[in-house]
């Protein structure tokens, strides 16, 4: 009875002694989450109600701010359009080439290793210095794809100087940098069983069937996590109008950050520029929503695995 | 007799198969060597570019290759584009941020996967929830008070302490997945000798996630790499610019110099195709983890 009664009470020290230990090595990650994730989210919400010059103390005018977004401010609905817009191509472009580049990479071809390092390698070369090296190769005149095009009969495009075609053009940047993607299908093709493929293979099923009935269903959480993943980055986009566009011509490559940033640290709107904050953040924010809530019905888990 | 007739129109039909994969396998060859080529086209193209002349440039038609391959463009643009200035520059950020961030990362996640505490559960799920949120909503804030409490306008403290934090939320939770995969069997063993949390971290834990260790300073050092945003915001001066700010700025003041443009751009390049080259075994093996477990 002693005995227990003892043993009990080590136990509970040692396990307290492990939770001292646990708060203790997750300090900073406690620290971020305060200080840069969810404080900061919860003071964008609460200035969004407040005009707010930056040198002045701010003066709260409730739903001022999203009023003017909605009426009358020039640039945002562009903005928000041109957000979606360039995503869904994004997006959609690089789930494709992403998988159909891994699967490609995923049958017993010589020099896979090399591949797979060109094809992930646009991935680390730095964003600004991609789009301002692609902004050459989009020249009106003179640049590669306009060569390209001449070459078999059809006009040049003024790539980025037309408001028709920037957003593709900015898009098809963001697909060729997509190589992280490919490396992660790539790991999800390897492993889909070799089973489930022999024995369509058996069955007669020819390499479309296999593709539909096998892959993809086995593939389905892998492609729900990059789907989420380009979502999230695709949607984050301001590097080409920072560094290339300022967000034109026109407002065709307004992105929403980059509208955010120019209020802010432009023309000092900050509490305005908060409520772009607020908008884009729950734009994201449904994005993501009805991706999980979509996803019950075609996501596969293999035999209900917590 | 049937049975000999059966085994033998099956090996024929699986001959078939392996001859149809043969071929199959040739053609998939074909097409990704020459989507590979459209790949590094434009890597070629703008290396191309910075080699040659102006002149040679606004040719038509262009051509593949420079008549003459002008590596003095390098040595003129160097003269404006102070690139090992930038280079240093982005190295200040880059290594306390990258070196802070893994080590957080590794201590939080160590929690995440193995200590039992009250909240837990809450806790992990702010994380991933974390991951979901852009830091561009909250730059705003992070900026004001940086600026204006701290008084840390020009400086790199706000590019670099945030990533003391665990590295993102992401770098934790890849750690984490990592961790779960090494058997408990080996911590427990330790904690039967009496070896405490910190200990198993260090003599354990550590040495069988280095490879998830590289990869999390690559997605830092890669993040830092593309963050022209935060860097406009925060540095101000020319002395403290990064290589991405300076390139834009380079850019933006020679607008039509295109040779010029080319040869600061595949500077850009260099460091991270090094830094890739020299970690790539391990950066492949640990993107491939962080899909998995999802």
């Amino acid at each position: 009875m002693m005995k227990q009664r003892q043993k009990e009470h080590k136990l509970s020290t040692a396990a307290k002694r492990e939770a001292r230990t646990a708060y203790l090595c997750l300090t900073p990650a406690l620290c971020g989450l305060t200080f840069i994730t969810y404080l900061p989210l919860l003071a964008v919400l609460v200035l969004s109600f407040f005009r707010w010059k930056g040198l002045t103390a701010p003066t709260f005018n409730g739903f001022d701010n999203y009023i003017r977004l909605f009426t009358t401010d020039p640039y945002f609905k562009d903005s928000v359009k041109v957000t979606i817009y360039f995503s869904i191509l994004a997006v959609a472009g690089s789930m494709i080439y992403s998988l159909v580049v891994a699967m490609l990479l995923n049958r017993k071809i010589p020099a896979r290793g090399f591949f797979r390092v060109v094809f992930y390698m646009p991935y680390i070369l730095p964003a600004a210095a991609v789009y301002i090296g692609w902004s050459w190769l989009y020249e009106a005149n003179f640049g590669l794809f306009n060569y390209i095009l001449k070459s078999i009969g059809i006009n040049s495009i003024m790539f980025l100087n037309d408001s028709d075609y920037i957003v593709p053009s900015l898009a098809l940047i963001a697909v060729w940098l997509s190589g992280n993607l490919i490396v992660i299908f790539l790991a999800g093709l390897q492993n889909v069983p070799r089973i489930y493929h022999e024995a369509a293979e058996i069955d007669g099923a020819n390499s479309f069937q296999r593709f539909i009935h096998v892959t993809l269903p086995s593939m389905s959480p892998i492609i729900f996590y990059n789907l989420i993943m380009s979502l999230i980055t695709n949607m984050q986009i301001v590097v080409p109008a920072l560094a290339l566009t300022s967000g034109g011509p026109g407002n065709s490559s307004m992105f929403m950050t980059y509208l955010m940033y120019r209020y802010a640290f432009r023309s000092n709107q900050i509490g305005y520029a908060c409520a772009i904050s607020f908008v884009f953040f729950f734009l994201i924010a449904i994005f993501t929503l009805i991706l999980f809530a979509t996803s019950r019905g075609w996501i596969f888990y293999e035999g209900g695995d917590d | 007799m049937s049975s000999i007739n059966l085994s033998g129109s099956r090996s024929a039909s699986l001959k078939g198969i392996k001859a149809r994969a043969k071929i199959g396998n040739a053609l998939t060859l074909i097409i990704v060597s020459a989507m590979a080529a459209i790949v590094l086209l434009p890597i070629w193209w703008i290396f191309r570019s910075s080699l040659m002349t102006n002149n040679e440039l606004y040719a038509w038609p262009p051509s593949f290759f420079p008549s003459r391959w002008l590596f003095s463009n390098y040595a003129e643009t160097l003269e404006t584009f102070k690139f090992w200035l930038y280079f240093s520059n982005t190295m200040k950020i880059i290594v306390p941020a990258v070196t802070g961030g893994t080590i957080t990362a590794t201590i939080c996640g160590y929690a995440f996967a193995r200590l039992r505490f009250k909240g837990k559960k809450v806790l992990f799920a702010l994380c991933v929830g974390s991951m979901l949120l852009p830091p561009m909503v909250t730059l705003i804030p992070q900026y004001i008070v940086w600026t204006r409490f701290l008084g840390l306008a020009d400086t790199y403290w706000p590019l670099i302490v945030p990533y003391f934090t665990g590295g993102g939320a992401f770098s934790i939770f890849l750690i984490r997945q990592f961790i779960s995969t090494i058997p408990r069997e080996l911590d427990e063993a330790a904690t039967i000798d009496g070896a405490g949390p910190m200990r198993i971290l260090g003599s354990i834990i550590i040495p069988a996630i280095k490879a998830a260790m590289i990869v999390v300073a690559l997605l830092i050092f890669i993040t830092l790499w593309n963050d022209l945003l935060q860097q406009t915001v925060y540095i101000n001066t020319e002395p403290k610019f990064t290589i991405v700010i300076g390139l834009s700025m380079f850019r933006g003041g020679l607008k039509a110099d295109w040779a010029k443009i080319m040869c600061a751009t595949c500077l850009s390049f260099l460091p991270g195709v090094i830094f890739y080259m020299i970690g790539q075994k391990y950066f492949v093996e640990g993107i491939v983890m962080t899909g998995m477990k999802n």
